[in-house]
């Protein structure tokens, strides 16, 4: 059979977004695809969320930051590895990134305030969907500023697929709101919430609030919603550019996925999300699929004494059952997302933490080497 | 000094795709066939669990899946209603209220108040006596990853920090009580034989020893896979390739369990493997047999 590819993929798009569950393998895959990048002569940024930290040792960055910083060519050099454009790396700091964003887009006087209400460190902590849409902010302002041919986005692990492609709609139906603007419209917001509250629903409505959850936290969320007002046009437009950019022609959506079983659904569920939305599904890759053992195992093993024997025949069917476990589930993905190239990536014996083996995963990516 | 399947409260946890739902799924089926009537709730997981088991109709509401085992999938929204309702009593003052857009978007922001509902409904829960309506001898939270796992688990604390009165922290008081009371609660850290999980694992373990005082009843290692070849067997395979690839993978395996195992041996609580599975599919049988291991492991 020969292999799908992801080479168009890497000589076109600007953007590359890995998305999938946790575990799957997507910070690897994403530096893996971006090195390949880099290799077919496209300057590529891979920024990532939470490297391992031998994977950051891999790329020569003892100090994996804020900022891109450049895999040196000494450090590739010494690996094999020649590339003919520069690979960057970075590490995406959420927390921070939403306080630069707060301190952009503030007016001078609100910076503070907004800052150290408890309100904001919900919204940048906890609210569902906030460090996806963090994410895909300083996604967009990369885009803007960075020189790189090619950004390959590695993404939070989400639990709901829906989490991360709604981050910015929910920014903006927040924002957007008729509830929202009722309570962030200046003229209203003279007058105290809890007064409002007490002319919505005769009074009920406020009291009951009040005992569910107190009255001085309704206050205090008040007062929240009016510090964050005045940036309410700056973080409208910044929302609506990052779902212009995500669903621009420059780029592209890599889905990472398992053959386990529970991965499989996973998988498939966010594959049906991303085209729902119309968003360009450019490869889904299977990671870690466990390969048949070499066929030459079952002759060799004649004449071995008790007990090796033993154990082999049975490490043997162990990784055969394996090997046939995740057949099926790359045949049942591959069926499941028909229109989309399917790419099995083996598991490797150990993890994938030099640059010679996300080289060598990278080889399947491009469709140099296949499996199944 | 009684052991993990005494505490009456297991909280499990761990990183993305480690196998927490296994794991606690494993156990509750445990405990119910040793007779104690349990819980197993999930935090709003799309009813993931119902699945595993093979009881898709579990959903919001708490349900009689077999002989002493109940199901639950937790959700902001029902949990909210119940908690709201139980307060006020007034299901049309709640529809009016609470069910109103404009107060949904005000929940929406208000910290920890979705946490709140849905740690206070497993609490509730725990609260009541095993024989009271509600009640259960055993419960058993699948939580989320590492850090919404934190997170659910941080906030009656935060709340009486933030709030040292008013009717959140009452509620509050009680449930951290029940959190970090050693003979009620232990946390179960699922992890996997490699680097990234191990690290999330021991960052785990601190972080519910010293922010949030929960103790750490065990440590689950899944997938492990046991050494099975010594160099002398290595040695005996000289001549055939094809087997000296496929033991040096194995003993690849095996390797990063071992050094799995060592790292994940600073964790003060006992520390169980659960071995790598073949099969084809992990249904209800496959997670029996794998409760006979912890059980057995941590006996």
């Amino acid at each position: 059979m020969t292999g799908s590819s992801l080479e168009r993929v890497l000589r076109s798009r600007r953007v590359l977004v890995c998305v999938g569950a946790g575990g799957v393998g997507k910070t690897t895959l994403a530096a893996a695809l971006a090195m390949r990048a880099a290799a077919l002569g496209r300057s590529a940024l891979v920024c990532t969320i939470d490297p391992a930290r031998r994977l950051a040792n891999a790329l020569g960055l003892t100090w994996l930051g804020n900022a891109p910083t450049e895999v040196r060519t000494e450090v590739l050099a010494a690996a094999g590895i020649t590339l003919a454009a520069p690979l960057r790396a970075m590490m995406l700091d959420l927390k921070a990134s939403w306080d630069e964003l707060i301190e952009r887009q503030a007016p001078p006087g609100q910076r503070e305030r907004i800052l150290q209400n408890r309100f904001y460190q919900t919204l940048s902590t906890v609210l569902a969907g906030s460090q996806e849409y963090i994410a895909l902010e300083r996604l967009g302002q990369l885009r803007e500023r960075s020189e790189a041919d090619l950004i390959v986005l590695d993404t939070p692990p989400t639990a709901h697929a829906l989490d991360f492609l709604d981050a910015p709609s929910r920014i903006l139906d927040f924002l957007d709101n008729e509830a929202a603007r009722w309570l962030l419209d200046p003229a209203l917001r003279a007058s105290r919430l809890s007064l409002r509250l007490a002319h919505w629903g005769g009074g009920v409505a406020a009291k009951t609030i009040g005992r569910i959850i107190g009255g001085d936290t309704l206050e205090e969320l008040a007062g929240f919603l009016g510090a964050v007002s005045g940036m309410n046009q700056g973080f409208r437009e910044r929302a609506r550019a990052v779902r212009t950019l995500l669903s621009s022609p420059e780029t592209g959506f890599v889905l990472v996925a398992g053959a386990s079983p529970e991965r499989r659904e996973e998988a498939l569920r966010f594959h049906a999300v991303l085209g729902d939305r119309g968003l360009q599904r450019d490869g889904l890759v299977v990671n870690r699929v466990q390969e048949e053992p070499p066929a030459s195992a079952d002759r060799e093993l004649t004449g071995l004494p008790e007990p090796l024997h033993g154990a082999l025949v049975r490490t043997l069917g162990e990784t055969r059952a394996l090997a046939e476990r995740d057949r099926v589930g790359v045949r049942l993905l591959r069926e499941g997302s028909a229109a989309v190239p399917l790419i099995a990536v083996p598991r490797f014996s150990s993890e994938i933490h030099d640059l010679r083996a996300l080289w060598r995963a990278g080889s399947y990516l491009l469709g140099e080497a296949v499996i199944l | 000094m009684s052991g993990l399947l005494d505490r009456r409260l297991l909280l499990v946890t761990g990183k993305g795709g480690v196998g927490k739902s296994t794991v606690a799924a494993s156990l509750a089926l445990r405990l119910a066939s040793a007779g104690f009537r349990t819980l197993l709730c999930e935090v709003n997981a799309g009813g993931r669990l119902g699945r595993l088991l093979g009881h898709p109709e579990v959903g919001a509401d708490v349900t009689l899946v077999e002989p002493n085992l109940s199901m639950v999938d937790l959700q902001p929204d029902a949990a909210m209603r119940e908690y709201v309702l139980q307060k006020i009593r007034l299901e049309r003052v709640y529809r009016a209220v609470f069910e109103n857009r404009m107060v949904r978007y005000f929940l929406r922001f208000i910290p920890a108040l979705a946490e709140t509902v849905m740690l206070g409904k497993v609490l509730w829960h725990l609260r009541q006596w095993p024989e009271a309506p509600g009640g259960f001898d055993r419960i058993v939270l699948d939580l989320p990853a590492t850090g919404h796992a934190l997170t659910l688990l941080g906030v009656p604390r935060g709340l009486l920090t933030a709030l040292p009165s008013g009717p959140m922290s009452t509620e509050a008081r009680w449930m951290h009580e029940l959190l970090v009371d050693p003979v009620t609660t232990s946390a179960v850290l699922v992890s996997l034989p490699e680097e990234l999980p191990v690290n999330e694992t021991l960052e785990l373990a601190q972080a519910l020893r010293s922010q949030l005082s929960i103790r750490v009843g065990a440590v689950v290692l899944n997938q492990a896979v046991p050494s099975r070849f010594g160099a002398g067997d290595r040695a005996a395979l000289g001549g055939r390739p094809g087997l000296a690839a496929l033991v040096g993978a194995y003993e690849e395996d095996a390797h990063r369990t071992a050094e799995a195992l060592e790292r994940l041996q600073g964790i003060d609580g006992p520390l169980v493997q659960l071995p790598r599975l073949v099969t084809p599919q992990v249904g209800r049988d496959e997670l029996a047999a794998l409760g006979e291991v912890l059980a057995e492991g941590l006996r």
